[in-house]
């Protein structure tokens, strides 16, 4: 093969399907670029060869399915969280992925790469949002696990299997995601107290949606002291008044917008690793070699020289 | 039994010492079932291990000896999971012991045969519980919830088992052992835990599991809404989560289960005039509660519900909850046997749904009995009928048949916590396409190539195709 073609951009799932055939048929590598945000972050995106083919995700985006009622939405991988999240707030519904890093990324690369967020403790990780997806796998099949609804068991979990895989199973074509309604009182706070009060908070009789200490860049923004906790509960509104209460307790407080997370979560880089443990390295070998045998699918990521 | 079966037998009671092996006719025929009726499977052999050790020594032995071979924790599966066909039985109750529990981690690790409540109470005095509960929680094991990915009540604001599993040793079908946790902040790579947890025994043997503890809640409070129509309740539903609120628990019980439980010593008090009760419990810190149990008042009164009662001592909620988890005992007054349906449908096409599965009952003659997971939309249409009636038998499933495929044309799905087992083989193909099952089986075999653990369960066998490496073997 030749040096790094120019980029595909397929407009359909059909249409990438045919990419990836061609691709298995000539050993041609592809690199899954979604939209592109992220693709030098982390150490899986570095070890993914230079010379493969790029392939964007960005013509497939948009609202597949959302039944506001049902709470779930199904969405095209190209999709970018800020455009999900506009859809959502029509209906005072929101998608709690927030990755740190921002809202820039696609909903695709978001789950391929399973990245976590502020709200992930209380409010679950990529693995506990994705109820389902569909991909096109390095056979150049279409497969679709899971489901659309918010509870099932039905066969072998491949969602929990592509979620965090790094595209190196499959292209992540479709998403569907479990969505929560808006709570009615939803606070930020920055709390001027010791950095170790924030297990205790985490802890405390009230769990809070977030606990973050404030890194140099974005106390610096906020205004806030270096190591200042950013704390933000949310629920009716007596519940909320008492968790205030208790933060008073800790420290001196300065309340502040939502907006204050965007900041922090873009000032935050995103960890963003996959090291396969020693011990199931095989079990993960045979698993790639099963979805991908001709290992065209953003090679190495597990380490593997192409 | 032939020489071989002979030879293994001898071989495992080496391992596991003669009294845990049982090869008799008469001593093999306890596991047979498991919880779904209808089926009678005999084992070729039963063998028991009595720790982590010897239970990988079992596996290793069967894989010497390449013969298949099925786990087994209580037996309460519904969906015919641990049914064993002609092949060995590794049963795991004995290996009931709590290894640790660590408060300060909240997590505690236990051999899979452990009960899933007896893990409750030993938490208790650390203020911690195990939240996944389901109906059988009396005697159904961690192993085999984690097998099954089981769900429960309280599943709709704690999630299921798969969210409650941090890390498991496993002993893949070849022998080789595994340990795999749950990926972090920092990714640990494939979420090959992810892909255990519900595996249904068909990737590998737990012989340790590692789960969360969740704090138990300061104050709980138990609602009874009483409804003349089932439609009230349905929508009553969908406007309580909706509207932002995540209660503990959001059940459904109708009039076919309310006259059943009323009737039994489960008694629970359930208005016998009503079409449908919702039983709803909110949990959590005090503050804030009072106005939660308000607001979902609201919206069951504003759906048409006649009164709506509230118990927030224990002994008036045990009460209440008592017609709902012992629903499946008092059915048993009704009629021998009892199939406990299990599938999902958008929580939006409650109402709709519930009205075709009465029509379905209607059709073939049959009763049904709904008492189910409501926040979930995760739907229970229990059928008592006599299993010896084989043409009462023909009726429920077709019944069921026609159930399954309302369910799926409302995109909806064949099961939410019962798993596939033997009883759903058949409705996957209506659920997946023939390139979606083969990705199923691809994943089995890189686990268990072989295709030894629990084989025939959850992919009908036609729909794997055989996997070939080379590019050109497939084009």
């Amino acid at each position: 093969m030749t040096g790094t073609s120019s980029l595909a951009a397929p407009r359909s799932v059909a249409e990438l399907a045919d990419i990836v055939r061609d691709a298995r048929a000539a050993v041609q590598r592809l690199r899954v670029v979604a939209g592109g945000t992220w693709s030098d972050a982390g150490t899986p995106a570095s070890r993914i060869r230079a010379d493969a083919t790029p392939v964007s995700l960005r013509e497939l985006r948009g609202v597949v399915a959302y039944v506001p009622g049902d709470l779930t939405l199904t969405v095209r991988a190209g999709t970018t969280l800020a455009e999900l999240d506009a859809i959502c707030a029509e209906h005072n519904q929101w998608c709690t992925l927030t990755p740190w890093g921002g809202n820039h990324g696609t909903v695709g690369a978001t789950f391929a790469t399973a990245t976590n967020g502020p709200l992930a403790r209380a409010l679950g990780r990529p693995r506990d949002i994705a109820l389902g997806l569909e991909f096109v796998d390095g056979l150049a099949t279409t497969v679709r696990g899971g489901g659309r609804v918010v509870k099932n068991v039905a066969g072998f979990d491949l969602t929990r299997l592509l979620v965090g895989s790094f595209g190196a199973l499959g292209v992540i074509t479709e998403v569907t995601v479990r969505l929560r309604a808006r709570p009615a009182v939803d606070r930020t706070w920055i709390v001027a107290c010791e950095p170790g009060a924030a297990a205790d908070i985490r802890r405390g009789a009230i769990t809070p949606l977030a606990v973050e200490p404030l890194s140099a860049a974005s106390a610096a923004a906020l205004n806030a002291e270096v190591g200042a906790l950013l704390v933000r509960f949310a629920g009716n509104a007596a519940l909320v008044s008492a968790a205030e209460r208790m933060l008073r307790a800790l420290g001196s407080l300065t309340e502040c917008e939502a907006s204050a997370w965007s900041l922090v979560r873009e000032t935050n880089a995103p960890v963003r690793s996959i090291e396969q443990d020693a011990l199931a390295l095989p079990l993960a070998r045979r698993i790639k070699e099963r979805f991908d045998p001709a290992a065209i699918l953003n090679p190495g990521v597990l380490g593997e020289s192409a | 039994m032939d020489s071989n079966t002979r030879i293994l037998a001898d071989r495992l009671a080496n391992i596991v010492g003669p009294r845990h092996v049982k090869t008799g006719a008469s001593e093999l025929l306890v596991y047979e079932n498991d919880g779904l009726p209808g089926y009678h499977k005999r084992p070729r052999l039963f063998v028991a291990p009595g720790n982590r050790e010897e239970a990988i020594a079992v596996v290793q032995a069967l894989a010497a000896a390449n013969a298949p071979w099925v786990a087994r924790g209580a037996g309460t599966g519904l969906s015919g999971g641990s049914l064993a066909d002609g092949v060995v039985m590794i049963g795991m109750q004995r290996m009931r012991r709590i290894l640790a529990i660590d408060p300060e981690a909240r997590s505690a690790t236990v051999e899979p045969g452990v009960v899933n409540v007896s893990l409750t109470k030993a938490a208790t005095p650390f203020g911690l519980h195990y939240a996944p509960d389901p109906s059988s929680q009396a005697a159904c094991t961690i192993g085999g919830n984690v097998a099954e990915n089981a769900g429960g009540p309280h599943c709709l604001k704690y999630g299921v088992t798969l969210n409650h599993v941090l890390a498991a040793t496993v002993v893949l079908p070849d022998g080789e052992l595994l340990e795999l946790r749950t990926p972090d902040a920092d990714a640990v790579g494939f979420d090959l835990l992810g892909a255990f947890v519900g595996s249904e025994g068909c990737f590998g043997l737990a012989v340790d599991i590692t789960v969360r503890l969740t704090p138990n809640p300061e104050r709980i409070c138990t609602m009874l809404a009483d409804f003349t129509t089932v439609d009230g309740a349905a929508d009553a539903v969908s406007t309580i989560i909706a509207a932002g609120i995540v209660p503990a628990a959001l059940e459904l019980v109708d009039a076919g289960t309310i006259a059943a439980v009323e009737a039994s010593i489960y008694a629970a008090g359930y208005p016998t005039d009503a079409a449908a009760c919702l039983l709803v419990e909110v949990d959590g810190p005090a503050a804030g509660l009072d106005d939660d149990v308000a607001e979902i008042t609201r919206h069951c009164t504003a759906a048409g519900a006649r009164s709506v009662k509230t118990a927030t001592d224990a002994a008036a909620r045990a009460k209440l909850w008592q017609g709902r988890k012992k629903a499946f005992g008092a059915m048993g007054r009704v009629a021998p046997t009892l199939a406990v349906q299990d599938a999902v449908v958008p929580r939006t096409r409650l109402a709709p749904v519930l009205r075709e599965v009465a029509r379905i009952a209607e059709k073939h003659g049959i009763r049904v009995c709904n008492v189910f997971h409501a926040g979930d939309g995760n739907l229970h249409p229990n059928i008592p009928y006599n299993g010896h009636d084989s043409a009462e038998a023909a009726r429920v499933h077709a019944a069921c048949d026609e159930i399954m495929a309302a369910c799926i044309a409302e995109g909806g799905s064949i099961t939410g916590e019962h798993g596939v087992g033997l009883d759903k083989l058949p409705y996957m193909e209506d659920l997946f396409t023939p390139d979606s099952l083969d990705a199923m089986c691809r994943l089995r075999d890189a686990w268990d190539p072989a295709r030894r653990a629990n084989p025939g369960k959850v992919v009908p066998v036609h729909r794997c195709r055989e996997w070939m490496a080379t590019p050109a073997a497939r084009s």
